[in-house]
């Protein structure tokens, strides 16, 4: 398998001089196995770039798509409607998520494009959409992929997804808080709230299947929007820092875990920080530690 | 008056090297009177650092005031707004004023983008701030603290959006984006008398000319058409404005020089950056 990131930022799109080398595109990586095979994990504003590239590569024939979605937050169905393969006709387009609201699948992440909020509505689209649920812990196989959904701990519900494929291994983690501070349950948090024995139950049962979910996976991609301060600051918000990201994989026995989801405020600078502390925090646990940028593509378990 | 550009991009938020020198922020615009008070057009992704320099100013201590006019809600214009920090400090009094998108209300648009499943934010309640959405006729004037503003309904592909001309210390700033007329060239009487004799008008200005042709029904104007609305109506200087989010720093170069060679009007392409005089 080889991973490519085409958006690695959380929240919002951020232009300008303090992210030309990590990008300021948001959450979205496409997974290629050795035979060509292709999945998309998240639809973030990364999506329009790599849309161009799909549509380039098919030379305008139609194509076959799969795009996995952790959450319909904005930074993760953003770039939906800017997806080129989207105007073709003849293309299918596969959408999986977590149903985490009352609606419809279609009816959330086709109300992107409602008349508001854009000019031409997904549902008339040349492509055709499919919506699928998916519910954690249910395998799922698509084209060469072994697709396991994951729950995580993230306002209004989200799933990481570990993909296996070419007898190796990635999963996508993000976005999750920790399983310690808060239960994200379906509610406005205005900050943090007491659990009860019940929430710290559950959360300890996330936790577990997720520890297990990525045993001895290869990499591991996962939300680390926050350093240690500002994740005190603004612990429900649902987000984890690296520390949080590097106990879990390490449990987990990762080989190699990729910080993912940077803050909008995390400028180059402050980024090549994170980047060299983590590599060496991680070399002192025995587990790989790589920062994520824009266009950064890697290589899954041996050479494709 | 002061005028400053915090996204100037249409459509699409561009980051990267190519995008640096205009800038890759989605609309937001910022007008600034003599004695210092403010008016914010739209909350693109530009609305996130424009915030980051409201921080200095009342609205950072939670005592501050702003009115927000705009334009329409397409996400460009409006993605911004769950990020833009004034909204989360109590104390602060914020109104965004517009017009009701066909067949919703503005306020339900706006809860709708920060519904559940699209934002941790949950809804406009949720915001620490006072937040006020306040509506207004297609082509009523609106008077906001030394602001005294026209409208206009212009084309939008399938809709309309709202375009301003907002006076304040004796100067005319003219907004006019996201417009495509029926015939680009023809001038919209509507658009030229909003911009009429305007110290600056703010165009949409989308499409090089030699494009058009592939974006005509799309919504947006090509170059010639922002420069047929300013010479008819006489303005003093022309702000290109909500650039393609494929066009880089240097062919927006291009289309500055082709269009200046074309008209007597200054014009400019605009750029996030510093505070201009009007
Ligand atoms: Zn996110
Ligand atoms: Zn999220
Ligand atoms: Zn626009």
């Amino acid at each position: 398998m080889e991973i490519t990131f085409w958006g690695v930022r959380g929240s919002y799109p951020v232009p300008g001089p303090q992210t030309v080398r990590y990008g300021g595109q948001t959450s979205c990586v496409e997974v290629r196995s050795s035979e060509g095979g292709c999945l998309v994990v998240d639809a973030g504003t990364g999506l329009r770039a790599l849309g161009q590239k799909l549509a380039r590569e098919g030379g305008g024939a139609p194509g076959r798509y799969h795009i996995l979605l952790s959450h319909v937050h904005w930074d993760h169905i953003q770039g939906l409607p800017f997806f080129e393969p989207a105007y073709i006709p003849g293309t299918t387009i596969s959408v999986y998520a977590l149903l985490t609201a009352a609606d419809e699948l279609q009816q959330v992440i086709g109300g992107i494009t409602r008349h508001e909020f854009f000019p031409v509505p997904l549902e008339a689209a040349p492509a055709h959409f499919q919506y699928h649920e998916v519910e954690p812990g249910v395998r799922m196989t698509l084209g060469e992929f072994m697709v396991l959904p994951i729950a995580l701990n993230h306002p209004f519900g989200a799933v990481g997804y570990r993909i296996d494929c070419d007898g190796t291994s990635v999963a996508y983690v993000s976005d999750t808080a920790p399983f310690t501070d808060v239960l994200h349950k379906q509610h406005f948090l205005r900050g943090l709230e007491t659990l009860s024995e019940d929430d710290r139950r559950t959360l300890d049962q996330i936790r577990a299947d997720l520890v297990k979910a990525l045993s001895r996976c290869d990499t591991v991609i996962y939300d680390t929007h926050f350093l240690p301060d500002e994740y005190a600051r603004f612990p429900h918000y649902g987000h984890s820092t690296p520390d949080q990201a590097l106990e879990i994989c390490v449990e987990a026995g990762v080989r190699r875990l990729v910080l993912y989801h940077h803050a909008p405020g995390h400028g180059d600078d402050l980024m090549d920080k994170i980047a060299k502390e983590y590599a060496e925090k991680g070399e002192a646990l025995g587990i790989e530690v790589v920062t994520s940028f824009e266009g950064m593509a890697m290589v899954i378990g041996g050479a494709p | 008056m002061k005028v400053r550009f915090w996204g100037v991009r249409g459509a699409f938020a561009m980051s990267g090297r190519e995008f640096l020198r205009y800038g890759g922020n989605t609309p937001c615009v910022e007008l600034v009177t003599d004695d210092g008070q403010r008016l914010a057009i739209d909350l693109g992704t530009g609305a996130t650092e424009l915030a980051k320099s409201l921080m200095g100013t009342e609205l950072g201590k939670g005592k501050g005031e702003l009115h927000v006019l705009l334009s329409h809600t397409h996400l460009d214009h409006i993605q911004g707004l769950p990020f833009f920090t004034p909204f989360f400090l109590e104390g602060n009094h914020i109104s965004i004023h517009g017009v009701d998108p066909a067949g919703t209300s503005l306020e339900a648009t706006l809860q709708n983008q920060l519904a559940p499943h699209y934002s941790p934010l949950g809804g406009l309640e949720n915001l620490g701030a006072h937040v006020s959405v306040e509506t207004f006729q297609p082509g009523h004037r609106l008077v906001l603290g030394p602001f005294k503003i026209s409208t206009a309904p212009v084309p939008h592909a399938t809709m309309w959006t709202t375009s301003f001309r907002i006076e304040a210390d004796r100067k005319v700033v003219t907004f006019l984006s996201d417009v495509e007329y029926p015939d680009p060239l023809a001038p919209d009487p509507a658009a030229v008398a909003l911009a009429m004799g305007a110290d600056l008008l703010i165009h949409d200005a989308m499409h090089p000319d030699e494009e058009y042709d592939l974006r005509r029904g799309w919504g947006h104007s090509p170059v010639s058409a922002a420069i047929t609305v300013a010479e008819a109506a006489m303005v003093k200087r022309l702000a290109l404005f909500h650039h393609s989010p494929d066009a880089t720093d240097d062919q927006i170069d291009r289309v500055v020089a082709l269009a200046q060679a074309r008209t007597k009007i200054p014009l400019f392409a605009a750029a996030e950056g510093a505070y201009l005089d009007v």
